[in-house]
C-alpha cells in the first residue's frame, strides 16, 4: 500500500492503482473522455490534467502511477486552466449541434463544459467538416464532426469484442473515426461502443430522434435474454406516449457489475425488447363463452376447483425458466409438494448461438434457479414425459408458462394435448399458438412489470425490478399463484415478493440472505458455482 | 501484377521482423510499387497476410502521405512548399507548373502522365527551391531546371532525359563526420578501409568491455545530435545490463525537420561511417539487431545504405560471428512512408512496429521498453557515426573538439538567403555568425540579415543582432532558442515574417499526428488564423489569440510535437510585432522595407 494525497485529503491505494484510480476512490471525480477502465490507456484527450507538487508540468492522471508521498492537484489554477484549455481544443472544431443530437443531456462535452469549462470561446475560423449521420451498420450512427478522437470505439472493437471493425484514419486536424468502407459495423456487441462514445459521434440508430433522455425514468433490472443475466437498465417514457409509437421501453442500457458484464450488454439483449410492447396478453380469456368476458376471480375459482378434484398424480405443470426464483418456488411448494402434481421447468429447448464473452447458449435468465430448485436440469422431471403422457390422456390438468408446445413439440402434438386435457391453462406475456390452443388464458406481467429474482449461469442470485405496472389487465404470476394458494388452503402465503423470498431463504439453504433488500443492485453469489447443466 | 504473385517476397519481408505486423510499411510499399497505388483489395491482402484488422491497415495507408488510395500518374512530382523552399521561390516554382499544366496539386494530367504533389519539407533545402521526381531530387529549380524536369516528368520513367543533378557546397575537412563526402557517388568497402574504417569497431569489438565503450562516450560528450541533445553514453548505460528480452538499436534516418539534410549525407556519401557506428553502439548495448527507420522520401539513401550493408556483410562486418569475435549484429533497413512525427522515437517504435506514427505515452521509456516491448535505443544517424572517430582516437580528443559540456563537430545545414546553401562541418561551438558568413559566404545579393532559425523549424527564431551565439545545445538555449536539428534557415530583410510564420504553422498542422487534442486542435487553429491574415482579413485581436492557444498547446501533449509547433509562433509574434500588427491592418505584406521598420 502507498500513500499519496490528493486535494488536501489522504488516501492509501494498493500499488499499480494510477492518480485518476486513486481521485475515484477518495470520491474526486477527474473528467475523462479516451479513460474509459475497461479499455486500455490511451492518453490523448488529455482533459485529465492534474498538477503534481514538484513536476512543473501538468500530468494526465489516467497515466499516472500512484506514488507514495505525491500530492496531486486536481483543483488547482494550473489544473482548472489545463482542462479549460483542452475543452476549448476539443470543442474548437465541434459543430454544437447539440439541439439535433440524441447525445444532448448525456454528453460529457456539455457536461464537462458546465463543470470545468465556461470560458468565453475564441475560435472565429470555419470549422472542419466531415461526415455526417452515417448509417455504419444496423444499430450504430456515426457522426465524424461530433468526435473528440478519444479511441474509446477503436479500443473497443480490437480489445473487447476483437473483431478490430474501428479505426482513425487520416491524420492531424482532419483525422476522422469510422469503419473500413464497404464494411458493415455489426458485430453482436455493437451498441456498446454507442454506451462508450463520450459525445455524440456514435448514437442507436433504433432511439434516433425518438426522446429527449431527460424525459427518459430509468429502472435497474436484469436482462432476460440469456443465462448470463447482464444487469441493465431500462429507459422508458409512459407520459409522453407521442415520442414512441406509444411503446413504454425507449432503450436498454448495460449497468455495470463486476462479477457478470462489467460494462457491456450484447446486441441480442439490448435491441430485444420489442416483445414487451408488442401483441402482449392484456386480458384473461377463456374460449367459448360467448361473450361473457371473462375475469380473474371466476377463472381462478374455476381452475382451484378443477385442482381440487383432481388427483395430483394427473395435474402437470411446464414451468418455464423464464419465471423468477420466487414464481417457480411458489410453483413447486403449490403443485409438487402440495397438490402431488408433476412439475417440470425441462423442456426440449435448441440452445441458441453464445460466445466467451457474454452471450449464452441458454436463452433463460433462471434455469440455474429452476434447477436449484429441482424443476431443471438432467435429475428434474421431464417435460417431455408429460406432454406424451398427456397426449396419452393420462392427465386431466395441464398448466404451461410462457412455454409454446407447438414450437417445443409440433402443432399436432400441441393440438392433441388440448383435445386430451379437460383444462389447459396457460400463463404467459405475449399472443401464442399455445395460447390460442388453450382452455384459460391468464396473462402475465413481463419481467421489467414484476419484482423477483433471477440466478444466472455462474450462480449468481441477482435482483430483478419493477419498471412499471403490468400492462393492461395482466398480473405477476407470484400474485396469480398467491392467491390460488389462498383458494386451495396451502401453506403458502404473503402479499409481496419479498414475503416470498424469505420463504425461499428459510426452505433452500443455498439462498445467501434471508433479506430481498440485501441482494442489492448487483446481487449475491450462492453457493451453486457449477454451470447450469443444459437440460 | 496480381497479388498473390507478391506472396513470395512478403513472405521473404515478415521474416526480417520479430513480429509479423512491423512488416506493414514494406509490405505497402511493395504494393504501392507493383500496383502504383493501394487498393482497398491490397488493403486486404496487406491485412491477411500480416494478421492485422483491415481497418487498421486502412488507417496505416491514410496516415502516410506517400501511399495513394487512389490510381496516380505515371510520374509523380513532389513539389516542396516548406519555409526554406518558399525563403528561395518555391511559390513561383508551383505557380508555373500549375498555369501550364493546368492542374492543382492533388491532380494528375490529362493524360495519366504525372500527378502533381505539394509536399512538405524534403530535407534538401541546400538544393531549394527543389523537387522530386518519383525518387530523384530535382533543384535548385531556375528557369532552366524547371523546364527539364517539367519535360521529363511527361516522359516514361525509363526514357527520362537525366535531370540536373546538383552539385551544392558541401563540407568535406572533416575531421569527424565528412572526410568521406568527397566522394559524391559514395565510399564504398575499399575505400572505407584504406581511410582506416572499421578499425574502430575492430578495436571496439576485441579490445573493449561494454562499460568501457560507453565509459569512452560519455567522456567523450557526444549528445544526441537528432535534436534533443541527450548525452549519449549516458541513454547507452539505461538499457538493462542482463536483459532477459533482446535489445534493439535503431538508427534514426527520419530526417525531416524543414532545415535539414545532413543524415542523407551520412547515409548516401559515407553508409560505412554509420553502420561501423551501429556495430560499436550494438556491441555498448548488447544487441543483436539493428534498424534504419529511413524516411519515404530518401529512396537514393536507402539504396546506398542497403549496398553498403551488403558489402559489409561480405566482409563479415555484419552477420552471425563477426570477424571472428563471436559477437553477431544485423542491420535492417525500415523505410517510412511520409511522416515527420515518426522522427519523433516512441512515434517511430509504433511506425516501425506497423502502425500510424502515433508517440507513446512515457513511462516507460525505450531503453527499458521500446521496440516491441524490448530494450531499445534510438540514436540519430549522426550521432552514430560520431562514435567510429570517438572510439578510434579517444574520448579526449572529440571532446576537445566541443565545449566543456559537448564534444566534437556537428554538420551544420545553412539554407535559406545565403550565398552557399550547404552542409558545413563544424566544432560545436562555431558562432552562428560564423556559419552565415564564413561558412555560406553571407546573404545573397547584399541583403541584410532580418532573422534566423538556429536549430530546424521547430527552434525558436532570432533577430539579426542575435546571431553572435555560439552553436552548441546549452548556448543556444541560453539565448533562447534551441540547437535542434543544426539547421540554420537564414532569412534576408526581404523576408515577410507572417508569410514564414503561415508557412511553418503550416507545416505543423499537416505533420501533426492527431492523436492529442491540444496539439490536433491547436495546430489546424492557429495556421487557419495565419491563413486568414495573410489573406488580408486579420484583426489585431489575432496575435492575442495564437499567442494564447500556442501557450495552451505548451506542455500538455504526449510529445513535444505541440511544443515545437508552439515556438515559432511565440518567438515571430515577440521579435516582429509590429510587422505583424502592420500586415493586419494593411492587409498585405510589407514590400521591400529596411529590416529596422519591421523588426522591434
Amino acid at each position: 500500500m502507498l500513500k499519496l494525497t490528493i486535494d488536501g485529503s489522504e488516501i492509501e491505494v494498493q500499488q499499480g492503482t494510477t492518480v485518476i484510480q486513486a481521485a475515484e476512490q477518495l470520491g474526486v471525480f477527474i473528467p475523462r473522455y479516451c479513460y474509459h477502465p475497461g479499455l486500455s490507456i490511451a492518453g490523448n484527450c488529455r482533459i485529465c490534467l492534474v498538477e503534481v507538487e514538484g513536476n512543473p508540468k501538468l500530468q494526465v492522471a489516467c497515466n499516472l502511477p500512484a506514488m507514495d508521498g505525491m500530492v496531486v492537484n486536481t483543483k488547482s489554477d494550473g489544473a482548472e486552466e489545463g482542462r479549460r484549455s483542452v475543452l476549448e481544443f476539443l470543442l474548437a472544431n465541434h459543430p454544437l449541434d447539440c439541439p439535433v443530437c440524441d447525445q444532448a443531456g448525456e454528453c460529457d462535452l456539455q457536461n464537462f463544459y458546465m463543470n470545468f469549462g465556461l470560458y468565453d470561446p475564441r475560435f472565429r475560423e470555419h470549422k472542419n467538416k466531415k461526415k455526417k449521420a452515417v448509417e455504419l451498420g444496423p444499430h450504430v450512427m456515426l457522426d465524424q464532426e461530433r468526435c473528440i478522437l478519444c479511441s474509446r470505439c477503436v479500443r473497443f472493437t480490437d480489445e473487447i469484442t476483437k473483431t478490430g471493425e474501428f479505426g482513425i484514419f487520416n491524420r492531424g486536424d482532419k483525422a476522422e473515426v469510422g469503419i473500413v468502407p464497404g464494411e458493415v459495423f455489426d458485430n453482436p456487441y455493437s451498441g456498446n461502443v454507442v454506451d462508450i462514445c463520450p459525445v455524440g459521434a456514435l448514437t442507436e440508430g433504433d432511439f434516433r430522434f425518438k426522446a429527449r433522455v431527460w424525459y427518459l425514468k430509468g429502472a435497474s433490472t436484469v436482462c432476460n435474454g440469456c443465462s448470463q443475466g447482464c444487469n441493465i437498465d431500462m429507459h422508458y417514457v409512459l407520459d409522453r406516449p407521442h415520442l414512441n409509437d406509444g411503446a413504454r421501453l425507449v432503450r436498454v442500457k448495460p449497468r455495470y457489475n463486476a462479477d457478470v458484464n462489467e460494462w457491456w450488454l450484447c446486441d441480442e439483449g439490448r435491441y430485444g425488447f420489442g416483445w414487451l410492447d408488442h401483441e402482449r396478453l392484456t386480458e384473461v380469456r377463456v374460449p367459448g363463452t360467448n361473450g361473457t368476458p371473462a375475469t380473474w376471480e371466476s377463472s381462478l375459482d374455476r381452475i382451484a376447483a378443477a385442482l381440487r378434484d383432481a388427483d395430483g398424480a394427473r395435474i402437470g405443470v411446464i414451468a418455464s425458466a423464464q419465471l423468477t426464483t420466487e414464481e417457480l418456488f411458489l410453483i413447486r411448494e403449490i403443485f409438487q409438494r402440495g397438490l402431488g402434481a408433476r412439475v417440470s421447468a425441462r423442456v426440449p429447448e435448441q440452445p441458441g448461438t453464445s460466445d466467451d464473452l457474454l452471450i449464452k447458449a441458454d436463452k433463460n435468465p433462471n434455469t440455474q434457479g429452476a434447477a436449484l430448485l429441482g424443476l431443471a436440469g438432467p435429475a428434474a422431471p421431464d417435460g417431455t414425459d408429460l406432454i406424451a403422457d398427456a397426449r396419452a390422456g393420462k392427465l386431466d390438468l395441464l398448466w404451461i408458462f410462457g412455454h409454446d408446445l407447438v414450437q417445443l413439440f409440433g402443432m399436432s402434438e400441441a393440438r392433441e394435448v388440448a383435445e386430451q386435457v379437460s383444462l389447459l391453462v396457460y400463463s404467459g406475456t405475449n399472443e401464442n399458438p399455445t395460447a390460442d390452443l388453450a382452455h384459460v388464458v391468464l396473462p402475465s406481467a413481463a419481467y421489467v412489470e414484476k419484482d423477483g429474482t433471477f440466478v444466472n449461469v455462474h450462480g449468481r442470485l441477482q435482483r430483478i425490478g419493477r419498471a412499471f405496472p403490468p400492462v393492461g389487465d395482466s398480473r405477476e404470476d407470484w400474485r396469480v399463484l398467491l392467491e390460488l394458494a389462498g383458494r386451495l388452503d396451502l401453506p403458502v402465503a404473503g402479499s409481496g415478493v419479498q414475503e416470498v423470498f424469505a420463504q425461499l431463504a428459510a426452505a433452500e439453504a443455498w439462498v445467501p440472505t434471508a433479506s430481498y433488500a440485501e441482494l442489492g443492485d448487483q446481487g449475491l453469489a450462492t453457493t451453486a458455482h457449477e454451470e447450469a447443466p443444459s437440460s | 501484377m496480381k497479388l498473390q504473385e507478391l506472396d513470395f517476397r512478403a513472405a521473404e519481408i515478415v521474416a526480417l521482423y520479430e513480429f509479423k505486423k512491423a512488416a506493414m510499411l514494406p509490405l505497402l510499399w511493395l504494393v504501392q510499387e507493383n500496383q502504383g497505388w493501394i487498393s482497398p483489395e491490397a488493403e486486404d491482402w496487406v491485412g491477411t497476410t500480416l494478421g492485422v484488422a483491415r481497418s487498421h491497415v486502412h488507417e496505416v495507408v491514410t496516415f502516410y502521405t506517400m501511399f495513394h488510395t487512389a490510381p496516380v500518374g505515371r510520374r509523380e512530382l513532389r513539389v516542396c512548399t516548406s519555409l526554406p523552399c518558399l525563403l528561395r521561390g518555391s511559390g513561383d516554382v508551383l505557380r508555373r507548373i500549375q498555369d501550364e499544366w493546368k492542374i492543382a496539386p492533388g491532380e494528375t494530367s490529362a493524360g495519366g502522365e504525372v500527378t502533381l504533389t505539394e509536399v512538405e519539407c524534403l530535407c534538401a533545402c541546400e538544393m531549394s527551391p527543389m523537387a522530386q521526381l518519383d525518387e530523384a531530387f530535382v533543384g535548385p529549380l531556375d528557369d532552366a531546371t524547371l523546364g527539364t524536369v517539367m519535360r521529363a516528368s511527361f516522359e516514361a520513367p525509363e526514357s527520362s532525359a537525366a535531370l540536373p543533378e546538383p552539385e551544392p557546397y558541401i563540407s568535406m575537412d572533416g575531421p569527424v563526420l565528412s572526410t568521406n563526402f568527397k566522394n559524391i557517388g559514395g565510399t564504398w568497402f575499399d575505400e572505407y578501409v584504406a581511410g582506416g574504417g572499421y578499425g574502430a569497431a575492430e578495436k571496439a569489438l576485441t579490445s573493449m568491455s561494454r562499460a568501457e565503450v560507453i565509459e569512452e562516450v560519455i567522456n567523450a560528450n557526444l549528445r544526441g545530435l537528432g535534436g534533443a541533445g541527450f548525452p549519449t553514453g549516458r541513454k547507452w548505460s539505461f538499457v538493462p545490463k542482463e536483459s532477459e528480452k533482446p535489445v534493439f538499436l535503431i538508427a534514426n534516418a527520419d530526417e525531416g525537420e524543414p532545415g535539414t539534410f545532413k543524415d542523407r549525407y551520412i547515409m548516401e556519401r559515407d553508409p560505412h561511417a554509420l553502420i561501423e557506428g551501429m556495430l560499436i553502439a550494438a556491441h555498448a548495448i548488447g544487441c543483436h539487431k539493428g534498424y534504419v527507420y529511413i524516411r519515404g522520401e530518401y529512396f537514393r539513401s536507402a539504396k546506398r545504405l542497403q549496398r553498403a550493408i551488403d558489402e559489409a556483410h561480405a566482409q563479415g562486418w555484419l552477420g552471425d560471428d563477426i570477424r571472428g569475435t563471436g559477437f553477431a549484429f544485423d542491420i535492417v533497413i525500415h523505410r517510412g512512408a511520409g511522416a515527420y512525427i515518426c522522427g519523433e522515437e516512441t512515434a517511430l517504435l509504433t511506425s516501425l512496429e506497423g502502425g500510424k506514427g502515433f508517440p507513446r505515452l512515457k513511462p516507460p521509456f525505450p531503453a527499458i521498453s521500446g521496440l516491441f516491448q524490448c530494450p531499445t535505443i534510438v540514436n540519430n544517424v549522426e550521432t552514430l557515426a560520431c562514435v567510429p572517430f570517438i572510439i578510434k582516437n579517444g574520448a579526449e580528443r572529440f571532446a576537445a573538439i566541443g565545449t566543456k559540456v559537448q564534444g566534437g563537430t556537428r554538420l551544420f545545414c545553412v539554407s535559406g538567403h545565403v550565398n552557399r546553401p550547404g552542409v558545413y562541418e563544424a566544432p560545436v561551438s562555431v558562432s552562428l555568425r560564423g556559419l552565415i558568413e564564413d561558412a555560406a559566404l553571407g546573404l545573397r545579393e547584399g541583403k541584410k540579415l532580418k532573422a534566423v532559425i538556429p536549430g530546424g523549424i521547430s527552434a525558436k527564431i532570432l533577430a539579426a543582432d542575435e546571431i553572435d551565439v555560439a552553436m552548441d545545445f546549452n548556448s543556444l538555449m541560453k539565448a533562447g532558442s534551441m540547437a535542434g536539428s543544426g539547421g540554420v534557415i537564414v532569412m534576408d530583410e526581404t523576408t515577410c515574417m507572417v508569410e514564414a510564420l503561415d508557412s511553418a504553422s503550416r507545416f505543423f498542422a499537416d505533420e501533426s499526428c492527431g492523436q492529442c487534442s491540444p496539439c490536433r486542435e491547436g495546430t489546424g487553429w492557429i495556421h487557419r488564423i495565419l491563413t486568414r491574415i495573410t489573406a488580408g482579413e486579420g484583426k489585431l485581436q489575432d496575435l492575442d489569440d495564437m499567442l494564447t492557444i500556442a501557450g495552451d498547446m505548451e506542455g500538455k501533449t504526449i510529445c513535444v510535437f505541440a511544443d515545437a509547433a508552439a515556438w515559432p509562433v511565440q518567438s515571430y509574434i515577440a521579435k516582429f510585432k509590429e510587422e505583424f500588427e502592420e500586415f493586419i491592418r494593411s492587409g498585405r505584406r510589407l514590400e521591400n522595407k529596411e529590416t529596422e521598420t519591421c523588426s522591434s
